[in-house]
């Protein structure tokens, strides 16, 4: 019982810094996700650039033969060293460079994306929603 | 000797909260994506937690190590790491390419197989606490 009334204290406690962080705090949270994470653009945007974009698909091979949007190479990490040769003979430097995986929620996109920078491409972006948002689009 | 060992235990288990707790207060907006990447929760929720789960976490931790509301802050250690090691086992389970997110942005690429191994033997070292005598 006594450890019960010290962790309801204790969790009574954490509520006024937490409180002031939700308040003050420069890096806290969005409330809601309208917020684009760094390195993250919106599909209306992509669209708006026209064609000059080389769409990068980080799903698995199996989701990328079901389904991709137009034009789209497959690059993931578990076959990196294969597809990553392909990816160079697509690319043309300052071409824009746009990663999607799954969903918002998932995080292959950018971890492609960064490996992607890390070998010399530039400018690569992730698509927020990913393969949802293409498509949900209207 | 055994003495030692639980003061040790306790370091290790105070410490390692607030170092977690104090990474992921650094950047609690940071913390809200990686608690996302679990697909557990919603948004909301997942804002709400990066902002208090930090604070509990370093509380909690610094009180064990303190010896004040120890029984208190033991508990809430170890429910917590039951539910970090439950997140994480889903997250395995799941198949989810994601980062523990125990530390933040501290470490990264981590994956959720160490940190669920970590967790289980911080698990052990709670029961051990637990047992200690008064």
């Amino acid at each position: 019982m006594r450890a019960l009334r010290q962790a309801l204290l204790i969790l009574l406690a954490a509520l006024i810094p937490a409180g002031l962080t939700a308040a003050f705090h420069p890096r806290r949270a969005a409330w809601t996700q309208d917020k684009l994470l760094p390195g993250e653009v919106e599909l209306q945007t992509v669209l708006a650039w026209g064609s000059d974009v080389l769409w990068v698909d980080a799903r698995s091979l199996k989701d990328y033969e079901a389904e991709h949007v137009p034009g789209a190479i497959l690059l993931n990490l578990e076959d990196w060293e294969q597809l990553f040769p392909r990816f160079v003979d697509q690319w043309r430097p300052e071409q824009k460079v746009v990663v999607y995986c799954s969903s918002t929620s998932c995080e292959l996109s950018h971890e492609v994306a960064e490996r992607l920078k890390a070998n010399g491409i530039s400018p690569v972006y992730v698509l927020k929603g990913g393969w949802e948002a293409w498509k949900n689009r209207k | 000797m055994a003495k030692l060992g639980c003061v040790l235990v306790r370091v290790t288990v105070g410490a390692l909260f607030v170092f977690a707790g104090a990474t992921k207060a650094y950047d609690p907006g940071a913390f809200a994506v990686e608690i996302q990447r679990y697909q557990l929760v919603p948004w909301i929720v997942a804002a709400l937690i990066s902002v208090y789960l930090p604070w509990l976490e370093m509380l909690s931790g610094a009180l064990l190590l303190l010896k004040r509301f120890e029984r208190g802050a033991l508990f809430l250690t170890t429910l917590l790491l039951v539910i970090f090691t439950l997140a994480l086992a889903s997250a395995m389970f799941r198949g989810l390419s994601i980062d523990c997110g125990c530390f933040g942005k501290a470490f990264t690429a981590t994956g959720t197989t160490v940190p669920l191994l970590r967790n289980l033997l911080l698990l052990v070292f709670t029961g051990i606490l637990w047992m200690e005598p008064r």
